[in-house]
C-alpha cells in the first residue's frame, strides 16, 4: 500500500473533521499555543491531510517541517474520537517516502537500526534478579539516575533482572519510518525471548506504550509495582515525609495513553507531598515539549512549550514539579532554568524516583 | 462597491507585510488551505483559499496591515474560531485573512469595576479559565466557546445559553477598539460604563458587523461573580407555544431563571434515545409531549432551591406540564450543552457529522409563533429534501421569553446541488420569518448566505447600511462579499 492509499484509509475521518470544525482540539495544543497558525493544531492538519489526499497540496519540505512540529502528545486524540494521531503519523510517513523528513531523524533512525540504541549506553547490561526489567536507551544513558531507581526497587524488595536489550524504536515509528520500525521491532522482540513471556517491568513511559501497543508484549510500568509495595505496612514504615508542596506533571505516554494517573499521585501522598494540581491535568494534561521528536528538530520551540508548562505550575503555586518520565524531567528542568531570566523564580523539577530515593531511608 | 485586486497587488502587499510581521505572514498554500473554510454548509471538498494569512499581535500591527490593504485595495477577512455557520470567515474574494487569535492577551481585569479588557482573539473558554481563578465569570458562553473568540461573538452577535439572565454580547460590551477600512484605530463605546446617551451608538453598530466595517482588536466586557450553585430541570409540554408561555409566567412571578431552552419533539426523541442507550431503561415520557423546556437556576443554594420549586409548581399547576423525572437525562443534556463534556463524533444517532453536516436556518421569531414556525420548518425541510435534526429555541434576552431559533437539518454535502437545496431551504425559511414579523437571522449573521437577499428584511434601511459601510470602509476592503452580496442567494 502506498502512502496516498494509506491516507485514504482515513478519508471519512478527514472529511468529518473538515466539515465539523468543532475546534475542541485546537486551543490547548501546546504547539499551537506558541505558533498561532491553526496549521499547527490538529484540526488544521486535518485540512492539510485533505489537501494531500485530494492532490490540492503537494508534499514539500515546508509540509514536512510543519508535521515535525507536532509532539504526538495525544491531546487532540483525547478530545476527539477521530483517528487524529494515526493520520498525522501517516502524513509523516508520506513525507519520509518522499525523502523530505529531517536529516536528524533519518540519522537517529539509522543509528537505532545499526546499533540497537538511540543513546549511548554507559551502564552494565546485565544483572541477576527475579523480575525482568526493560530499562530503555534514555535511562541507560543516565547511570546515576538509573542506579538510584534500581536501588529504590531493591529497597522495596523488587529485584529486577537486567538482560540484553535493544531500542524499542518509538522514534522511528513516530517520525514516519515504518519500514525501519519493523526491523527494529523484530530485533527488540528477539531480545524479549529471554523473558519467556513473563511480565516485564519498564521505567520509561514511551518504551512502555510502544512495547505494549505496538509489540503486544506483557509489560508494566514499574511505578505500578512500587505503588502496590508501598501499601505494605513494613515498607510504609520506612518512608520519611518530605513535606513538599508540589505539582504532578502527567507524562503523555504514562497518563492519557496508559491511563496511569492516580498511582503516582498516591505515591506522592504517601511521601508526604501536598499535591497542587495544574489546571490541565490527567487525561487533558499538557505535553512538556519533548515528545514526538520535536526536540531534535526545533529545540527553541521545545523550550518555549516547556516554559508554558512550567508557567502552568507556577500559576497554581507549586514549589516543585514532579514527573515520572526522563524526557519530561529533562525538558521541563531545562525550561525552568531558562525561565529564571524572565521571571526570577526557579521551580525545581524532579523525577518521582528521585523523591522515592530520598524518602526511603528506613 | 468593488474590490479590484491583481496578483501584483498581492505580491506588493506581501513584501510590505513581511517587513514588520516576519514569519507571521505567509503565502504558503499549506496555511491557506487550513483557512479555506469555516463551519458553514459547503461541499465536503470545498476549499476557498485566501491569498495571504497574517497573524497580528497588536492593534498597531492591525493598523499597519489595514494601511497596506488600503493602499493595494486588497480585502481583509478576519478569522476567529472558524466555527461560524454562515461563511463569514471564508475569503471567497481572496485577500488577506487575518488570524485574530494571535491577539489573545488579557489587558486588564478590573475587579472593582467588574470589567475585563481583552484582545479579541482570546477564546471564551480561555477567558473564563483565567477569570475563574479570581472567582469571576463572563457568562456569554456560546456552545462553540472552546473555539469561538471574543471578537467572533461581537462580529456575529451569536447566541449564549445564559442570555435569559445576562443577554447577548451587546449587554456586556462597554468599549471596543476597531481598525476600520480607513486604516484607523477607533475607540467606540463608553469605556467602563454600561450605557451612554451621547453621540451615536457606534458600538452597537459593530455588533453583528461581521468584519465588514473593520477588525475589532480590543474589547471591554462586563463580568460577574461565579454563582455558588446551579440546578437544571426539564419540563414537558403539549406545544412549543405553551412552553414559551410557561416560561413567561415563571418570570412574571418574580423568579430569576438563568437559562431556558425549548426543544421540539425530534430533539426530545434524541434525548430519550441517548438515555435508553446509556441506562438501558425507558424514560417516562408521555405521547402527548411535543416540547421540552430546560431551565437552569443559579445563585445561593437556598434561593435556587426555592426558585426551582416555585417554578415547577407554576408549570405543573397552571400549564399541566410534566417535570422530567429522569435526572440523568437532564444532567447529560447539561453536560453536553454547557459543560461540553462529550467526545465529538462518538454518538451514533443522530448523525454526528460523519456522513452529513449540521446546518440551520436561524430565524428570530415573535414569541407567539413557535408552533407555526415549527410547522413550516417540517414542510420546508421535506420540500427541499433536508433531513430534520430538530428545533431549539434560545432565550437570549434578559428576563423575558424570546425566540432565537435553530431550525437544524442534516445537510448532504456530497454535491454542489445538494448544498444549493439547503440554501433554498434557508431562503424560504427566511422569507417566512419576515412574513411572521421576525428576522432572517438571530445568531449566525448574514455571512455569505443572506447578503443582498436580506434587503427583503431591511427595505430602504438597507441603502443606509450601504452608506454606513462606505463611511467606515470607502474602498470596500473589509470582508467584501458579506452582508451585501451572497454566494448562495443570487
Amino acid at each position: 500500500m502506498n502512502t496516498n492509499e494509506k491516507l485514504s484509509v482515513y478519508r471519512d475521518d478527514i472529511y468529518t473533521c473538515n466539515r465539523a470544525r468543532c475546534g475542541f482540539c485546537r486551543e490547548e495544543c501546546p504547539v499551537y499555543r506558541i505558533k498561532r497558525y491553526e496549521t499547527f493544531s490538529c484540526r488544521g492538519k486535518m485540512l492539510v491531510a485533505r489537501g494531500l489526499m485530494e492532490g490540492r497540496l503537494n508534499p514539500s519540505k515546508e509540509m514536512a517541517e510543519m508535521l515535525e512540529r507536532c509532539l504526538l502528545c495525544g491531546y487532540c486524540q483525547a478530545r476527539c474520537s477521530l483517528k487524529n494521531m494515526d493520520i498525522i503519523i501517516a502524513m509523516r510517513e508520506h513525507m519520509g517516502l518522499e525523502g523530505l523528513t529531517a536529516k536528524v531523524h533519518r540519522e537517529n533512525v539509522e543509528k537505532i537500526v545499526k546499533e540497537g540504541r538511540l543513546f549511548d549506553r554507559q551502564v552494565p547490561e546485565r544483572q541477576e534478579g527475579e523480575i525482568p526489567i526493560y530499562i530503555g536507551c534514555l535511562y541507560q544513558a543516565r547511570p546515576k539516575e538509573l542506579s538510584a531507581t534500581l536501588s529504590v526497587l531493591e529497597r522495596l524488595n523488587i529485584h529486577p533482572k537486567i538482560g540484553e536489550e535493544s531500542c524499542c524504536g518509538y522514534i522511528a515509528e513516530a517520525t514516519g519510518f515504518s519500514q525501519e520500525f519493523e526491523r527494529v521491532k523484530n530485533r527488540c522482540m528477539e531480545s524479549f525471548k529471554q523473558h519467556n513471556d513473563d511480565l516485564t517491568l519498564t521505567l520509561c513511559p514511551t518504551c512502555t506504550i510502544t512495547l505494549k501497543e505496538k509489540y503486544g508484549l506483557p509489560v508494566q510500568h514499574a511505578i505500578i509495582r512500587v505503588h502496590q509495595k508501598l501499601k505494605e505496612p513494613d515498607i510504609a514504615k520506612k518512608l520519611k515525609p518530605l513535606n513538599l508542596r508540589a505539582t504532578y506533571h502527567d507524562p503523555c505516554h504514562l497518563g492519557r495513553m496508559l491511563g496511569i494517573f492516580e498511582e503516582p499521585r498516591e505515591i506522592l501522598h504517601r511521601l508526604g507531598v501536598e499535591i497542587v494540581e495544574m489546571e490541565h491535568n490527567r487525561c487533558f494534561s499538557t505535553c512538556c515539549g519533548g515528545g514526538g521528536g520535536l526536540r531534535a528538530v526545533d529545540e527553541g520551540l521545545s523550550i518555549e512549550i516547556a516554559k508554558n508548562r512550567v508557567r502552568d505550575a507556577l500559576t497554581v503555586g507549586a514549589e516543585m514539579i514532579v514527573t515520572t518520565c526522563p524526557t519530561c524531567e529533562s525538558t521541563l528542568l531545562r525550561a525552568s532554568g531558562r525561565l529564571i531570566n524572565e521571571i526570577d523564580i526557579f521551580i525545581d523539577v524532579r523525577n518521582l524516583w528521585d523523591l522515592l530515593d530520598k524518602s526511603l531511608v528506613g | 462597491m468593488k474590490t479590484s485586486m491583481g496578483q501584483n497587488s498581492i505580491a506588493e502587499a506581501f513584501k510590505d507585510l513581511e517587513q514588520f510581521l516576519g514569519d507571521r505572514v505567509t503565502q504558503s498554500p499549506i496555511h491557506r488551505m487550513v483557512y479555506s473554510r469555516d463551519w458553514s454548509p459547503r461541499e465536503k471538498n470545498a476549499a476557498t483559499f485566501p491569498d495571504l494569512v497574517v497573524i497580528p499581535k497588536t492593534t498597531d500591527e492591525m493598523v499597519r496591515i489595514a494601511e497596506i490593504a488600503y493602499q493595494y485595495e486588497v480585502p481583509i477577512v478576519p478569522y476567529g474560531g472558524g466555527t461560524g455557520m454562515g461563511g463569514g470567515a471564508v475569503a471567497w474574494k481572496g485577500g488577506i485573512l487575518v488570524e485574530t487569535k494571535g491577539m489573545n492577551q488579557v489587558i486588564e481585569i478590573d475587579e472593582k469595576n467588574m470589567t475585563v479588557t481583552v484582545q479579541t482573539g482570546m477564546t471564551i473558554y480561555e477567558l473564563n479559565e483565567i477569570l475563574a481563578r479570581k472567582g469571576l465569570w463572563f457568562p456569554h458562553e456560546p456552545e462553540s466557546k472552546r473555539s469561538c473568540t471574543v471578537g467572533a461573538c461581537i462580529g456575529n452577535n451569536n447566541d449564549s445559553p445564559f442570555g435569559l439572565r445576562y443577554g447577548k454580547i451587546r449587554d456586556y460590551l462597554t468599549n471596543a477598539v476597531m481598525v476600520t477600512g480607513r486604516a484607523e484605530a477607533v475607540r467606540l463605546g463608553q469605556r467602563k460604563a454600561l450605557f451612554s446617551s451621547t453621540g451615536y451608538r457606534l458600538i452597537d453598530l459593530i455588533i453583528g458587523s461581521e468584519g465588514t466595517l473593520g477588525v475589532v482588536t480590543e474589547a471591554t466586557l462586563r463580568i460577574f461573580l461565579l454563582p455558588k450553585t446551579r440546578q437544571v430541570r426539564a419540563y414537558l409540554f403539549r406545544s412549543l407555544n405553551e412552553a414559551a408561555e410557561g416560561l413567561e409566567r415563571v418570570l412574571s412571578a418574580g423568579l430569576t431563571v438563568e437559562s431556558a431552552h425549548i426543544h421540539c419533539r425530534n430533539r426530545l426523541r434524541f434525548y430519550c434515545h441517548a438515555y435508553r442507550q446509556k441506562f438501558e431503561r425507558e424514560p417516562n415520557v408521555p405521547e402527548w409531549a411535543e416540547a421540552i423546556l430546560f431551565l437552569s437556576f443559579s445563585g445561593d443554594e437556598k434561593i435556587v432551591a426555592f426558585t426551582m420549586d416555585r417554578a415547577t409548581q407554576i408549570l405543573i399547576e397552571e400549564y399541566h406540564s410534566k417535570p422530567v423525572g429522569e435526572t440523568e437525562m437532564v444532567q447529560d443534556y447539561w453536560a453536553s450543552k454547557h459543560l461540553l463534556e462529550y467526545i465529538p463524533f462518538k454518538q451514533k444517532w443522530p448523525d454526528s457529522q460523519r456522513q452529513k453536516k449540521f446546518g440551520a436556518a436561524d430565524l428570530g421569531l415573535p414569541i407567539g409563533q413557535l408552533d407555526e414556525g415549527y410547522r413550516y420548518y417540517i414542510e420546508m425541510a421535506k420540500k427541499w429534501d433536508q433531513s430534520i435534526l430538530g428545533l431549539t429555541v434560545y432565550n437570549s434576552s434578559p428576563n423575558k421569553a424570546s425566540a432565537s431559533i435553530s431550525f437544524a437539518v442534516f445537510v448532504d454535502d456530497s454535491s454542489e446541488e445538494s448544498i444549493r437545496r439547503f440554501y433554498q431551504y434557508v431562503r424560504e425559511m427566511s422569507e417566512k420569518a419576515i412574513a411572521l414579523e421576525g428576522t432572517m437571522s438571530s445568531y449566525i449573521g448574514d455571512g455569505d448566505r443572506l447578503g443582498g437577499f436580506n434587503q427583503l428584511e431591511h427595505g430602504l434601511s438597507f441603502e443606509y447600511m450601504r452608506r454606513i459601510k462606505e463611511a467606515f470602509d470607502p474602498k470596500n476592503i473589509m470582508n467584501p462579499g458579506k452582508k451585501f452580496e451572497s454566494l448562495w442567494m443570487k
